[in-house]
C-alpha cells in the first residue's frame, strides 16, 4: 500500500520553482529520508503534503486522502512536526498536549492516558507541568513530535526534526524515530547525512526544487558503490600487487596505511568481473586474507555526487 | 465549525492566563468610575483651583451627563483598546508558527478565527457589563437615579459597535503576518467609518452611528438606526467570512 503519492506536484513562487514536478509514492511503514541542501524545498513538499501550500499543479495523496485545503480526514490521519515547532507559551508541556488530544476528538480518559504516554515517550513526564515558554530546543522539539503523535498518525511529517538541536538531543530525537517506525509510515525531511543513513530505508534526493533519485540507502550506496576493493592480509602483499598490476580490468593497486596497518587497494575498472574474479586470485596467492570490503559510499558522498553531476543512469 | 468547543476554552483560557479580561476590565472600571466623579466633583476642583472672584457657570451635573460621558469614553478608547487586543489574534500566530501547529489538526479555519472572536467579544461585554454597573450605581448614590433600560440599550449598543472593531481587526489579522500592519489598517477603516458617518446621507449606515443612536435612547425621543444595526451585523459576519476564506487561500 502506498501511504504518500504525488504526482505532477509542483509549487513556483513567482519565477521561483519551489518544487517541480514532483512525483513520488511512498510505501506504507517506511522511513523515507527527503534529503536536500538548504532551500532545495523540502519544507514546501511537506506543506504541499499536509495542506499549508496550494500547489500550483499536480495532486497529491497522504494515507488515502487527497491533499486539499479543508480536508478534515486528512488532519485526522496525519501528524506534523515543523521546522520550528511553535506552542502557546503560557500553556505547560502537559497542557498542551491536553489541548491537541481535544482538538483530535479524544475522550478526557482517553486524552489524559495519551498524554501521560508520550510525555513518557519524549521523556518530559517531569517537565510535564512547566511552561512550554521555558522549555529548551531539544524539549521543544520533543514536545513537538508528541503532539504529532496524539492522534497515533498513519503518516508522520518531520520537517528537519534535528535542526539546531544538540548532540544529546540530536541523539534523543533519532532514537525515538527509530521507535516509531514499527506503526508508522515518517516523511523525513533533512540536510543531515548521516541522520537519513541511520534512520532511513528510503530516500529522495532534491535539488532546487527537482526530485533527483528515489532509492532504498542500499540501492543507492550499491548504485553510487565506488569500484575500490580493500585487502589486509597477515603476510607481505608487494608480489601480489605486482601481479595485480598485469590484469587488464584492474587499476592502481598499491599498499596504503590504514591507521598504520598496511593496506591492499585496489580500483577495478570492470566492477562485475573484480567482485567475481578478485576472490580467486587472493586465493592463488597463498595469502592469508584477514580483511577484504567493496568500500561503500557513504550517503553524504553519494549526495555530493548526485547534487555536483546529477543521477548515475 | 469541527473542533471549535476546544480552540474556544483555549482562548478563553488565553483571555485570563495573559490577564486581558484584567486589564479591559481595569481600563472600563476606570472610566466608569471616573465620569460621575468628575461631572460630581469639577465645580469643586474649580472652585479649590480658581482665584477666589473668578466665576465659571458649569451646568448641574445629571445621570444623563455622567452615563453618556461614560459610553462615549468606552466607544473611543474601547474601539482602540479593541484594535490593540485583536490585531495580533491571528498574525501572532501565523508569525510564530501556532497557527500551523493547531491547524495541523482536524480543526476548520472558521473554528479557528469564530473562536477567537467570541472569546474577545466576551472579555469586552464581561468588561462594560461590570463597568457599566459601577457606572451606574456609582452615578445614582452621587448624582441622582435615571431609567435603566435606555442605558441598557447604550450599552449593547456600543458593544456591539466594539464588537465590529474586533472583527474588523481580525479580517485584517488573518491578512498580515504582522500585527502592527493589521492594527494600522483596523484603525484606518474605524476612522473612515467615522468620517463617514458625519456624512449626511450616507453617514446613517455606518457602525459609528450606533453610538450616537444609544445617546438618543438615553436623551429621550431622537433618531434610530436600525439600518445600521443591520450593516454592522452583516458587517462582523463578513468579516469573520472573509477572515477564514483568507486563511483557507494563504499559504501558511
Amino acid at each position: 500500500m502506498t501511504a504518500i503519492s504525488a504526482k505532477g506536484l509542483s509549487k513556483y513562487y513567482d519565477t521561483v520553482k519551489a518544487v517541480d514536478n514532483l512525483n513520488l509514492e511512498v510505501p506504507e511503514n517506511t522511513v523515507f529520508g527527503f534529503l536536500g541542501p538548504n532551500g532545495a524545498g523540502k519544507t514546501t513538499t511537506v506543506k504541499l503534503f499536509t495542506g499549508f501550500a496550494h500547489p500550483t499543479a499536480g495532486e497529491a495523496w497522504v494515507a488515502g486522502e487527497k491533499v486539499g485545503d479543508g480536508n478534515l480526514a486528512l488532519k485526522a490521519k496525519i501528524g506534523l512536526l515543523p521546522d520550528v515547532p511553535a506552542f502557546y507559551d503560557w500553556m505547560s508541556g502537559r497542557d498542551f498536549l491536553h489541548f491537541v488530544g481535544e482538538l483530535h476528538g479524544l475522550t478526557p480518559t482517553e486524552n489524559n492516558k495519551r498524554t501521560e504516554e508520550l510525555l513518557e515517550l519524549v521523556e518530559l513526564k517531569k517537565h510535564g507541568n512547566r511552561r512550554a515558554g521555558g522549555y529548551s530546543r531539544g524539549m521543544r522539539q520533543r514536545l513537538g513530535i508528541a503532539q504529532a503523535l496524539m492522534n497515533r498518525p498513519q503518516v508522520l511529517f518531520l520537517d528537519e526534526p534535528t535542526s539546531a538541536l544538540d548532540p544529546l538531543g540530536h541523539r534523543d530525537v533519532l532514537n525515538l524515530i527509530l521507535r516509531l517506525r514499527e506503526n508508522t509510515t515518517i516523511f523525513m525531511s533533512s540536510h543531515n547525512l548521516s541522520d537519513i543513513e541511520r534512520v532511513c530505508d528510503m530516500v529522495g534526493i532534491v535539488n532546487k526544487g527537482k526530485l533527483i533519485t528515489v532509492s532504498t540507502v542500499d540501492a543507492l550506496q550499491k548504485k553510487y558503490a565506488r569500484s575500490i576493493f580493500e585487502m589486509e592480509f597477515l603476510e607481505d602483499a608487494g608480489q601480489f600487487v605486482e601481479s595485480l598490476k598485469k590484469i587488464s580490468w584492474l587499476a592502481e593497486p598499491a599498499i596504503v596505511s590504514n591507521n598504520g596497518t598496511p593496506v591492499l587497494r585496489v580500483r577495478a575498472i570492470d566492477i562485475e568481473r573484480a567482485r567475481k574474479e578478485l576472490p580467486r586470485l587472493i586465493g592463488e596467492s597463498g595469502l592469508t586474507l584477514a580483511r577484504y570490503e567493496m568500500m561503500l559510499p557513504s550517503i553524504e558522498d553519494i549526495f555530493a555526487e548526485i547534487i555536483t553531476n546529477g543521477e548515475k543512469k | 465549525m469541527k473542533g471549535f468547543a476546544p480552540l474556544f476554552r483555549k482562548e478563553m483560557r488565553e483571555q485570563f492566563k495573559l490577564y486581558r479580561l484584567v486589564i479591559v476590565c481595569a481600563i472600563f472600571l476606570f472610566f466608569a468610575l471616573s465620569a460621575p466623579l468628575t461631572l460630581k466633583y469639577l465645580p469643586d476642583i474649580l472652585k479649590m483651583a480658581g482665584e477666589q472672584n473668578m466665576i465659571i457657570q458649569l451646568p448641574t451635573p445629571t445621570a444623563f451627563m455622567a452615563l453618556s460621558e461614560f459610553a462615549g469614553n468606552i466607544g473611543q478608547i474601547g474601539a482602540l483598546i479593541a484594535v490593540l487586543m485583536a490585531m495580533g489574534g491571528i498574525a501572532n500566530e501565523l508569525k510564530s508558527g501556532t497557527a500551523v501547529m493547531t491547524l495541523s489538526k482536524p480543526v476548520s479555519r472558521s473554528a479557528f478565527v469564530i473562536s477567537k472572536l467570541l472569546a474577545v467579544s466576551i472579555t469586552f461585554l464581561i468588561s462594560m457589563t461590570a463597568a457599566s454597573l459601577v457606572c451606574l450605581g456609582y452615578t445614582v448614590w452621587l448624582i441622582q437615579g435615571t431609567a435603566v433600560w435606555p442605558f441598557v440599550g447604550l450599552n449593547l449598543l456600543t458593544g456591539l459597535f466594539l464588537i465590529f472593531c474586533l472583527a474588523v481587526t481580525l479580517l485584517f489579522s488573518s491578512l498580515y503576518k504582522s500585527s502592527l500592519a493589521a492594527g494600522g489598517l483596523a484603525i484606518g477603516v474605524i476612522i473612515v467609518q467615522g468620517i463617514i458617518s458625519a456624512i449626511p446621507v450616507i453617514g446613517k449606515y455606518m457602525p459609528g452611528v450606533l453610538l450616537s443612536w444609544g445617546i438618543n435612547l438615553m436623551s429621550g425621543p431622537g433618531a434610530d438606526y436600525w439600518w445600521a444595526l443591520g450593516i454592522t451585523i452583516a458587517a462582523i459576519v463578513a468579516c469573520v467570512y472573509f477572515a477564514q476564506q483568507f486563511l483557507k487561500n494563504r499559504d501558511l
